[in-house]
């Protein structure tokens, strides 16, 4: 139906190319939050555009289907937003096919006027450590994959135990934190697998180590997600807070929502939650599985014994990523406003890091929206011109 | 003579302005607007209109970015508004403390500048793992009734 109508247009407008110009077409490549978001902005801009998003995984939302915690239906539910993109607003959904790899980027921006990279960075960063390939040792990716029951993720080898330790202290370490307390038949209700939620269910004793480098002021979780903890009655919460060190406001409100758990838990519990600030991890020790972790804060050393570790310290862009950033940071691009190449532009934890929320990542889709459209309008000026 | 509407949005992750676009596309029989709280100021305001609020909270009980400026504005200016009507539909997640507070901080303000609040409170709860949209839409009939 477009083609046959550009088509005819083009008779009477001749090769100046306003059709195209009026409506160019849009690859999104990823569908998280970030492709999602610009795809809705520039829906709005450009009502007529041909955009497509595509995406590696068979499904769409990326890390709001496979990252966010599965109890925050919340959050989970923007993807009701998203569905309406696809369903209404006529944005094509191309799954299973990996940009870089399926089909070569060169390949897509010669099919469409415009390219928007928003593959996000996907893999966990690593602690760089001895002792990290341990068996028992699982980065929080993984384990947000099963309880998402991502389709190309395998719960092989994964067992866990009862003497857990958490390295990080960001979001996602205090949503594994609060995950672990859910016991099994909860974790279903949110749609986990059976098989998921028998793994990490078990609530009959555990002692969970949630071990951060930073100190209170400066740890890296929300409050509200401490405040959430303390749904948990019979849990037995402490930490190594020093209090009377304790000044400024804002670690002030930090160490007071842990100080909340702490004093509001009850004495004894068969589930123990240790909240360790200021402590860097050194190595983990173990034959085969891992054992223990060796940590240390200022000249101070501390051995833990552990049977199952998560590592939540942030994420990384994969080195078998099929686009990497710096590739396309070499030229004329302009970070600052998703600009890499002409036609070209990235959005989301590609461009800017893997730091800031999703509301955070809808900002950033704005701004990446507006420099496109920016972009076209002067672009499209200069051809008017032309004629 | 039935005011027409002016539809006001307070977002951070964008379900109030997906909510607010199905709000306003069940108003038929009279002009509706729709604006992002972000770009309308406080001398915006005007008697004619009805003014619908949609509002989410963010963080621990707080306004949304969205809305900051226009709360902010209103604060500062302190603009009579003894002739404007509005109606207010918050957002928020009863799992978190300050369940659906971030409206509330606009809606006191409001009062406080003299406007009155016609209708019930609407309110819509995340944790149904629904969007506010179908709630939003019922909610914004009977006020389109009663006004």
């Amino acid at each position: 139906m477009r083609l046959a109508r550009a088509s005819i247009l083009s008779r009477f407008w001749g090769n100046l190319g306003v059709i195209t110009l009026s409506s160019p077409s849009i690859a999104i490549v990823g569908s998280g939050p970030s492709g999602c978001y610009i795809a809705q902005y520039l829906r709005k801009a450009f009502p007529d555009s041909r955009i497509s998003i595509f995406e590696r995984d068979p499904v769409p939302y990326g890390l709001l289907r496979f990252g966010v915690a599965p109890d925050h239906i919340g959050t989970k539910a923007i993807a009701q937003q998203f569905e309406r993109l696809f369903k209404r607003d006529g944005v094509e959904f191309i799954g299973n096919m990996e940009i870089g790899k399926d089909k070569s980027l060169r390949e897509l921006r010669s099919e469409f006027d415009i390219v928007v990279i928003a593959t996000g960075l996907n893999e966990d960063r690593s602690l760089g450590i001895s002792g990290e390939y341990l068996e028992g040792i699982y980065s929080a990716g993984r384990i947000t994959r099963l309880l998402n029951s991502h389709p190309n993720e395998n719960s092989e080898g994964i067992l866990v135990g009862s003497n857990i330790a958490i390295i990080g202290q960001g979001n996602v370490a205090i949503d594994l934190l609060r995950l672990s307390l859910l016991d099994s038949e909860e974790l279903r209700s949110f749609g986990v697998t059976r098989k998921i939620a028998d793994l990490m269910g078990k609530q009959d004793s555990k002692t969970i180590s949630v071990i951060g480098r930073s100190p209170i002021e400066k740890a890296k979780f929300d409050i509200t997600m401490i405040k959430e903890i303390s749904k948990f009655s019979n849990v037995k919460f402490t930490s190594d807070i020093d209090y009377t060190k304790i000044i400024d406001e804002d670690s002030k409100q930090r160490s007071e929502a842990i100080n909340f758990l702490v004093t509001h838990s009850p004495t004894n519990a068969k589930r123990i939650v240790n909240f360790y600030f200021g402590w860097s991890t050194l190595s983990f020790f173990g034959s085969n599985r891992v054992a223990g972790v060796d940590l240390v804060s200022k000249q101070k050393k501390m051995r833990i014994s552990v049977d199952t570790v998560y590592t939540a310290i942030g994420f990384q862009e994969a080195k078998s990523a099929s686009i990497k950033k710096s590739e396309h940071t070499s030229g004329k691009f302009d970070l600052d406003r998703g600009f890499l190449d002409d036609g070209l532009y990235c959005v989301g934890w590609f461009r800017r890091g893997p730091v800031g929320t999703i509301p955070v990542s809808r900002a950033d889709a704005k701004h990446v929206s507006d420099a496109i459209c920016s972009d076209y309008y002067s672009k499209m000026q200069g051809k008017v011109e032309i004629r | 003579m039935s005011k027409n509407v002016v539809i006001l949005f307070g977002t951070e992750s964008g379900n109030a302005e997906f909510a607010a676009e199905d709000m306003a596309a069940v108003i038929t029989d009279r002009k509706v607007q729709v604006f992002d709280m972000s770009d309308f100021s406080s001398e915006n305001f005007e008697s004619t209109n009805l003014y619908i609020l949609i509002c989410s909270t963010h963080g621990e009980g707080d306004l949304p970015s969205g809305a900051v400026p226009l709360y902010e504005s209103m604060k500062s200016l302190t603009p009579d508004l003894s002739d404007i009507e509005y109606a207010i539909f918050g957002l928020g997640d009863s799992s978190y403390e300050n369940y659906s507070r971030g409206s509330e901080h606009i809606d006191a303000l409001l009062t406080s500048l003299g406007a009155s609040r016609i209708g019930e409170y609407g309110r819509h709860d995340a944790q149904t793992g629904t969007l506010p949209n179908e709630s939003a839409v019922t909610w914004t009939q009977e006020i389109i009734a009663q006004s």
